[in-house]
């Protein structure tokens, strides 16, 4: 019984790749990324003293803006815009340090710093003055849930199509791919709108989380994050055999989103050789908008980046992906090729 | 086009071969479908068989020859016109039985047709709660339901009593007789009397076809009478034999009747071996023989 299964481990690749590259994958992001001290922020200092304020300041503050020229309006504008986690109002006594609180590590790192500075600095946090960790968990958590819905719900009712064989039927119905793959995802889009409003609307009532933007610029990061997460959910469905599979792939794409998006450990606080992976999950970027909408009421100019590259990402994911799966529906000149898929189809013949 | 001067034809491959990497599974098969007419696709498991009717609906390109639907290649709209049940039937388990005969149909734009008498009392029955036999008939309706001018069947009787067999054979008679093109592969030989004519396929080739007595032909089986049937099958197996057996008689087809006799004394058993006419399931076996020792 124990060769037996041994034997059927070793050629179950994805379990046996899971078994190597799951300890080893849990192991470098605890090493390297498992990290809630955050070393540096970056900071802005405006008013008539900022140049003088800036050079007092510890090293902890990586000071990037210093305009003197600039008042509060300016440097809530820049908290807003996330372009620092703090700013020093100068030409009062003592000089205002506005905190971004939706970065709340930071945040709170920046407060704890500025505490034994002592009555020089008066500390106003923004955005999430009390730092209530569900505040920022509540954003990242909705689109936890849209990546849930979008790979593994997804995958597993694509995946399903192809167990039970009714893939083939709808291949031969005169129904274009292109319907066949709307027919598919628009469910899921839709489930995962309604999850998300439900998800949402709970977390401000349970939790008082406030929305504080742009209802539409958040439903268009929402709309495209989808778009992302279901290509994923599409693709995975094209690598996969069974509903087992499918689990096993979304759960390998499902698990890293988790861990390196910023959701629980702030990427600034990660080493910068496990950062980037970060910077390659759409759920990063999507966190980005949520938080920044919902906390900081930021607008959609001054998060064009995690729009563009969930843009990006989109148009990418979800084209190569449905492609694929098209391939399957109306297989033109290629279709499956190997010998292990020709036994497959004959298998049963 | 399909036209050659002869009747139209429904399906047809000339030359059509099929390969996945180094495995080929359809080797150059040249066949065709005409109107009315119920042709029986045979062989082993791997023989090519699904991978052949994969090509004929377009499934799957093929890598080499030709292959039509309807007089054209197996495109969208040729597809309108063909009712196709797979192996695996193609219906939905989580959606009811009216449920899923109502996507079918209005798949093509076909009107919803009535259930007949067996189906109705599960109209909103589960599909995934049916027998087996009722799960067949309603694949059937849902393929039958836009009028298709050919019907692929691919197993369509495997695992259902002898009863509902007989019914389902009625029904793909009936679809014969008012000019449909029927493609049918089936396990059970007593089906092929059911078929116009049958397509033999053997290691990704047509080996034969014809009627069945064509296919036959002149094949001889020969039936070996002894007290320890076990026995003489253990022995003429171990010989290399395309030995079957036949209740307890043990039946071996397309061999040399003075070598068998030598087998069967050398284990010791003394047996009756006379010429008998030979099953189609026997030349199957006779011709698939052939085939492994020509590719050997």
């Amino acid at each position: 019984m124990i060769v037996k299964e041994l034997r059927e481990l070793r050629r179950d690749r994805r379990t046996l790749g899971m078994l190597v590259a799951m300890p080893l994958l849990l192991l470098v992001i605890f090493g390297y990324a498992a990290n809630f001290y955050v070393s540096s922020v970056t900071a802005a200092v405006v008013g008539p003293q900022a140049a003088a304020v800036a050079a007092t300041l510890p090293p902890f503050f990586d000071v990037t803006v210093v305009e003197p020229s600039s008042g509060e309006a300016e440097a809530e504008a820049m908290l807003r815009d996330n372009t620092v986690d703090v700013a020093f109002v100068t030409g009062q006594q003592p000089v205002r340090a506005l905190v971004d609180g939706s970065n709340l590590f930071a945040s709170e790192a920046i407060v704890s710093v500025l505490n034994r500075v002592g009555d020089t600095v008066t500390t106003d946090v923004q955005y999430n003055p009390e730092l209530k960790t569900s505040w920022v968990m509540v954003p990242a958590i909705i689109g936890l849930i849209l990546t849930f819905i979008g790979t593994i719900v997804t995958s597993i009712g694509l995946v399903r199509e192809r167990e039970t064989g009714t893939l083939e039927q709808l291949a031969v119905m005169p129904i274009r791919p292109s319907q066949v793959i709307l027919g598919k995802i628009s469910p899921y889009f839709l489930v995962a709108a309604v999850d998300m409003t439900i998800i949402t609307g709970l977390g401000m009532l349970l939790f008082g989380v406030p929305f504080n933007g742009n209802v539409v610029v958040f439903a268009l990061g929402a709309a495209l994050f989808l778009f992302v997460v279901l290509g994923l959910g599409v693709f995975i469905s094209t690598i996969s055999q069974t509903t087992g599979q499918a689990i096993q792939t979304a759960f390998f794409f499902l698990l890293p989103q988790i861990l390196l998006s910023g959701m629980i450990f702030p990427l600034d606080a990660m080493a910068a050789g496990v950062r980037w992976i970060g910077y390659l999950l759409p759920l990063t970027y999507f966190t980005m908008i949520s938080q920044g909408v919902m906390l900081r009421g930021a607008s959609l100019a001054s998060l064009w980046l995690p729009f563009l590259v969930l843009t990006v990402m989109a148009v990418v994911v979800f084209t190569g992906a449905t492609l694929r799966f098209r391939r399957d529906l109306a297989p033109g000149r290629r279709g499956p090729e190997s010998a292990r898929e020709a036994s497959a189809v004959e298998s049963t013949s | 086009m399909s036209a050659t001067g002869a009747a139209p034809v429904l399906l047809r491959a000339v030359g059509a071969s099929r390969a996945f990497g180094a495995v080929t599974a359809v080797d150059d098969v040249t066949m065709s479908v005409a109107p009315g007419e119920v042709v029986g696709l045979l062989g082993a498991n791997g023989a090519g068989k699904t991978t052949l009717i994969r090509l004929l609906l377009g499934l799957l390109p093929a890598t080499s020859g030709e292959v039509e639907l309807l007089g054209g290649p197996p495109d969208r709209e040729r597809r309108r016109r063909l009712g196709y049940v797979p192996q695996g039937l193609g219906l939905y388990g989580d959606l009811t039985v009216a449920e899923n005969l109502a996507f079918a149909v209005n798949a093509y734009g076909a009107p919803v047709p009535g259930l007949p008498p067996s189906l109705r009392a599960s109209s909103g029955l589960l599909v995934r709660d049916l027998s087996l036999g009722l799960q067949r008939q309603l694949a059937f309706l849902a393929a039958l339901a836009h009028g298709p001018d050919v019907l692929v069947l691919d197993e369509p009787t495997s695992g259902v009593d002898p009863l509902a067999r007989a019914a389902l054979w009625d029904t793909i008679r009936e679809q014969a007789d008012r000019g449909v093109g029927v493609l049918v592969t089936t396990h059970y030989m007593q089906e092929t009397a059911q078929c116009d004519r049958l397509l033999l396929m053997s290691r990704a080739r047509l080996v034969a076809q014809g009627s069945v007595s064509d296919i036959i032909g002149t094949t001889t089986a020969y039936a070996v009478r002894t007290d320890d049937w076990a026995a003489a099958f253990a022995a003429l197996n171990a010989a290399g034999e395309p030995v079957m057996l036949a209740g307890r008689d043990v039946r071996v087809a397309d061999s040399d009747p003075v070598r068998l006799r030598g087998i069967l004394s050398a284990a010791g058993l003394a047996a009756d071996v006379r010429a008998v006419p030979a099953t189609i399931e026997e030349r199957m076996m006779a011709l698939a023989r052939e085939t492994e020792s020509a590719g050997a």
